[in-house]
């Protein structure tokens, strides 16, 4: 969920954009966008709904989500053209690298959880199984194959809801705030130039 | 007048389709990032 507040902040920025320079906010259609309600509707099933997650052995949820995970890929890479895309590939793509060899689980550390809730022990938690119905899966650090790519990056202190977040995640937030930023790929400068030219006619 | 009428007509249909274009970009990216990412673990440990 936390990953809606980049969508949030890019839609906003890309309609204050719009306001400033004076011009409509133009969106594009995308290709095979049926494939992103294919790919998600499972996970959700799978993984968002309690009722439903319950009822879903461990082992269908994890292929549910490597599956998800492709066709997401496939959507992305065949919108590449638009703007954004190539940071939502690529996010999309470490991800799975990750999901794919920690045995279609987002691995996190048993430090990485102790930091995001130092108030339960680590006693408390189910090491080398799923908090909960979530994606991940928790292990040693020394356990995790390409730790690099985990969620092991916490969001500060600050931050109302405790998190980690992968490169990945990162590399989609950056994506999609593009993408709502500037969804017709023009920078500000070719906007102003084609306003002014309009204006001068 | 219906020069007018139609006008209004072409800017109407015109401001529906880029709102449903916009509200199908806003959803399909929504659901792409809840799909394609994994931040974890949020609310302890039972948590989702």
């Amino acid at each position: 969920m936390i990953l809606l507040l980049a969508v949030a902040a890019g839609l906003t920025a890309g309609l204050l954009r719009s306001w400033a320079v004076r011009q409509p906010y133009q969106t594009r259609d995308l290709n095979l966008v049926w494939l992103v309600f294919a790919a998600v509707l499972p996970q959700m099933v799978a993984f968002h709904l309690p009722h439903t997650a319950a009822l879903i052995p461990d082992q269908v949820a994890s292929w549910i989500l490597v599956l998800s995970q492709l066709g997401l890929l496939i959507f992305s890479a065949v919108n590449l053209k638009r703007p954004g895309f190539w940071l939502l590939l690529s996010g999309i793509t470490l991800n799975l690298i990750v999901i794919t060899a920690n045995g279609g689980w987002m691995p996190i550390s048993t430090e990485t959880v102790q930091v995001l809730h130092p108030e339960h022990p680590l006693s408390a938690w189910n090491l080398g199984g799923r908090p909960g119905h979530s994606k991940n899966i928790l292990l040693f650090q020394d356990q995790i194959r390409f730790y690099l790519l985990a969620d092991r990056f916490p969001f500060p202190d600050w931050f109302p809801w405790p998190r980690a977040f992968s490169i990945g995640d990162a590399l989609l937030a950056a994506g999609a705030f593009i993408l709502l930023w500037k969804p017709d790929g023009k920078s500000l400068i070719e906007i102003i130039n084609t306003t002014e030219i309009s204006r001068e006619n | 007048m219906k020069r007018m009428a139609d006008q209004f007509k072409a800017a109407v249909s015109q401001i529906n389709r880029r709102h449903i274009q916009l509200i199908l970009l806003v959803v399909t990216l929504s659901l792409l990032v809840l799909g394609a990412g994994a931040p974890g673990v949020g609310s302890g440990p039972g948590g989702m």
